[in-house]
């Protein structure tokens, strides 16, 4: 099925559950969650990818997150229930099902050992090589907020990606899975 | 060697009951898997897979403790501590066929029932039962990693600590206590003041 939201409209909510696996036709969307009354972003999805409250929809437990058109977007989404009904009538469905999870997986898995591994300069250029039209489409400080630093470093990056030579840093301070209190 | 065979027949009811779990199993399906599941044993602190060999398996623990962690430059982040019943494994290694960036080693003795790639691809060729069975194992994984993810993001220290000790209350005497502080991220200070905190308490 097709859906369309106005920018800012939310295809979930923090405490409903979702019902929905959204692949983005057009337009952008994020993921985030309030971490006291700070928005947390988690992910930022375009054109091709999937977005929904993943979590939420394979274990039917409320949705912590809520997932928001950054500008008006368009959807196809297909339901838990129609998905379960096409697992039942083809094993080719179910198999790229499992792949598509088993890609989520993987997505996350190296999105923590690029926290773990890249200090914040590192993680930057590496983010801003790989995605430069995102540079273009969202707000810095959502950017920041995806990457979890300071909206100051961003735009302090932003000025002067190409300096040279990161010092490295005691893993003590490493930055995106860490909490705000241990950083300093 | 009856008494060797026994605790693998233990984790292979075990391993019935884990799958059965997902799909409802019968015990005659759960023996065509059988052949394709290898018991691998190894001592404490032995790498199980090094950085740069590339998976061949995933592994669940029948009995051992197990950590999955990062090397870095002049330390490590440990990003997994495994009991029985856990999967662990290098995942974007196996699943990419790619050099391993992460190392799995024993902290006990450790006794595998693993599956090779190749045996994984097998069965999902043949038995259209075990994709149902990947694909909701690998939900259940993903549902586990976000948690995780969402905790460590969301949770301030204090929390996690205090999360973490009443939901694994063995783990502390199990696992030495840098380990858990690495995989929690909090400083081993830090880590050290919290726990005395809770022994304050209790007293």
């Amino acid at each position: 099925m097709i859906r369309n939201f106005d920018k800012k409209q939310p295809l979930v909510s923090i405490g409903e559950v979702e019902t929905y696996i959204n692949f983005i036709i057009k337009g952008l969307a994020r993921k985030y969650f309030y971490r006291d009354k700070t928005e947390i972003i988690t992910q930022i999805a375009r054109e091709g990818e999937i977005i929904s409250s993943s979590a939420s929809f394979l274990s039917g437990t409320p949705s912590p997150y809520r997932v928001e058109a950054l500008e008006p977007v368009t959807v196809f989404s297909i339901s838990r229930r129609q998905l379960e009904k096409l697992y039942d009538n083809s094993v080719r469905i179910e198999r790229l099902g499992r792949k598509i999870i088993t890609h989520l997986v993987l997505q996350k898995e190296e999105w923590e050992h690029e926290c773990i591994r890249m200090e914040t300069r590192e993680r930057f250029l590496h983010f801003v090589y790989n995605n430069p039209d995102l540079l273009q489409r969202v707000p810095q400080k959502y950017l920041a907020s995806y990457l979890n630093m300071k909206p100051e470093t961003f735009s302090r990056l932003k000025r002067r990606p190409q300096v040279s030579g990161p010092k490295a840093r005691p893993a003590s301070q490493r930055l995106a899975l860490s909490d705000k209190k241990e950083r300093k | 060697m009856t008494k060797k065979k026994t605790p693998y027949q233990a984790a292979l009811d075990d391993l019935f009951h884990y799958l059965s779990g997902f799909v409802p199993l019968t015990k005659t399906e759960f023996n065509v898997f059988l052949p394709y599941i290898e018991i691998r044993e190894f001592e404490k602190k032995v790498k199980v897979i090094r950085e740069g060999e590339v998976e061949r398996y995933i592994n669940i623990i029948a009995r051992g403790l197990v950590r999955k962690y990062l090397p870095l430059k002049d330390n490590e982040v440990i990003v997994q501590l495994a009991t029985e019943g856990h999967i662990i494994h290098s995942e974007l290694s196996f699943h990419y066929r790619t050099p391993s960036g992460s190392v799995v080693e024993t902290i006990e003795p450790t006794v595998f029932l693993s599956i090779s790639y190749d045996s994984l691809e097998q069965l999902y060729q043949r038995y259209p039962k075990v994709e149902r069975l990947g694909r909701l194992i690998m939900s259940d994984l993903f549902i586990k990693k976000d948690f995780r993810y969402f905790d460590q993001l969301s949770k301030s220290t204090r929390e996690r600590f205090l999360d973490y000790i009443r939901t694994h209350p063995h783990m502390l005497q199990r696992v030495p206590q840098k380990y858990i502080a690495s995989f929690l991220n909090i400083k081993p200070e830090t880590f050290s003041r919290l726990k005395h905190l809770t022994r304050s308490k209790n007293t």
